[in-house]
């Protein structure tokens, strides 16, 4: 499961060719959309959450989905000078490429915590075989991530196994979240147009092969381990990243409503 | 010692001491306490509120209701403290030494062989007459972070990357302390603090 070593090291972006470093850039924004707007949605519970403990715990995830957005808009911005905090903030729904499943209004504390759970066993599998992309730069900053990904991964288990084994309260609204977000997990390794190029470079893993590895994990935990009822298959993905619901509208206007009042401000 | 009275039944899930370790070689120390239901519960929780930053090594969690710990004040009230019962073992002591500390309370200083948690803190008492507070908990009762190689580099390394900076950075409202130092306007230190 990671991206085979043969292919010669890409350490410079002017190595690329055009047409893949815009495919990687249009990928490395794909990637930042889906932490930044995850990392929105977690630190909505800042001052909410059910204990003052996992208030400052999903804060700190919420920080590290945000850092690993910042690392992917950084790796962007060398490869065609964009700048991060423009397309965070400056950018309206239609443009932004996050997976449906990332902007869904946060919910209960099980909605949030089986997310996360869905989206850190991907995150963790995807960095993990990021690690050996051909393009080095990439291949540092998987390395950085992948480390305090898995710790999130170990949190969200083990609160999804803690509420799916409680009450009966618990239970039902785990298993509910589950089938409320089961539907949107195949778009997690849904390919955006031309990344098969950079799959062929050996520059991003194959989301085809991680799919399989992450639904035997998510199956074993969920359905194994915790007990909970998991949908033979995953439905098919839908649209592309281009559409979105009708919740990331209103989370982009909170989320930048401060930068956009300001425009000209030349410090955070 | 003694549980405060409280009108409303506490609702809240267990408290468990935390204890860092900083660096190897250095003691585990008590930096505060988390409510968890179970001890990898404990854990978890424990690194998210106690090692995002700075850096850690290891992490013990230990349940509330296993620990002792006793003032000479509190000892020459109720003396009876030294004959609380409990499981025979291995105990650990710690020691508070100072006032002068912030963010850590107490140091683990080593273990006792013990007939039980008011044994392990006569012996404690014994060996360390001029602590402030004394704390033993037994071996037994402690739960621990992973040592291997994967635990370090998920629970542990990233906190080594963030920017860290001690508490006095900040200095007081109003104010900051670099301020007050150029402006000759800072309280000198006690002379044990050591460096000026």
């Amino acid at each position: 499961m990671t991206v085979s070593s043969q292919q010669p090291e890409t350490s410079r972006q002017q190595d690329l060719a055009p047409e893949v470093r815009a495919a990687l850039s249009a990928k490395l924004t794909a990637l930042a959309d889906d932490e930044l707007i995850l990392a929105h949605r977690d630190s909505e519970w800042t001052g909410h959450a059910p204990i003052l403990e996992e208030d400052i715990a999903l804060a700190n995830i919420a920080q590290d989905e945000l850092g690993h957005a910042s690392l992917y808009l950084e790796l962007r911005r060398e490869l065609d000078g964009s700048d991060p905090d423009r397309l965070a903030f400056f950018r309206d729904a239609d443009e932004f490429t996050n997976v449906r499943l990332a902007e869904l209004p946060k919910g209960d504390w099980a909605f949030t915590m089986v997310r996360q759970f869905l989206f850190d066993t991907y995150e963790a599998l995807w960095l993990e075989a990021a690690r050996t992309s051909a393009y080095t730069p990439l291949a540092e900053v998987a390395a950085k991530a992948l480390r305090e990904e898995k710790f999130h991964l170990q949190h969200t288990a083990l609160w999804v196994e803690r509420l799916a084994l409680g009450t009966e309260e618990s239970r039902r609204r785990t298993q509910a979240a589950l089938d409320e977000l089961w539907p949107y997990a195949a778009q997690l390794f849904q390919p955006l147009p031309g990344e098969e190029g950079l799959v062929a470079a050996h520059l991003v893993p194959d989301l085809g092969q991680l799919r399989g590895v992450w639904e035997g994990f998510v199956r074993s935990h969920l359905a194994g381990k915790c007990g909970l009822s998991v949908p033979e298959a995953l439905p098919a993905a839908g649209p592309g990243r281009d559409t979105h619901t009708e919740h990331l509208a209103p989370l982009l206007a909170e989320m930048q409503s401060v930068a956009r009042a300001v425009p000209n401000a030349e410090v955070w | 010692m003694t549980q405060p009275h409280s009108p409303r039944p506490d609702t809240q899930w267990p408290r468990w001491e935390v204890f860092k370790q900083d660096a190897p070689n250095r003691p585990h120390q008590a930096v505060g306490s988390v409510h968890a239901g179970d001890p990898q519960h404990a854990l978890l929780t424990a690194r998210n509120v106690f090692v995002r930053r700075p850096a850690a090594v290891s992490l013990w969690a230990v349940r509330e209701a296993d620990l002792l710990t006793a003032t000479p004040e509190e000892l020459a009230a109720r003396p009876e403290v030294l004959e609380t019962p409990g499981e025979a073992g291995t105990y650990h002591v710690g020691l508070k030494r100072t006032h002068k500390r912030s963010m850590t309370f107490v140091d683990l200083v080593g273990t006792v062989e013990a007939s039980g948690p008011g044994d392990a803190l006569r012996q404690a008492r014994e060996g360390h007459p001029d602590a402030l507070t004394w704390l033993v908990f037994p071996e037994s009762a402690v739960v621990r972070t992973d040592e291997d190689p994967g635990t370090l580099e998920s629970w542990f390394a990233p906190a080594k990357d963030k920017t860290y900076k001690q508490q006095q950075f900040y200095g007081v409202i109003g104010k900051h302390v670099g301020e007050l130092k150029r402006e000759g306007r800072m309280p000198g230190r006690a002379k044990e603090g050591g460096q000026p």
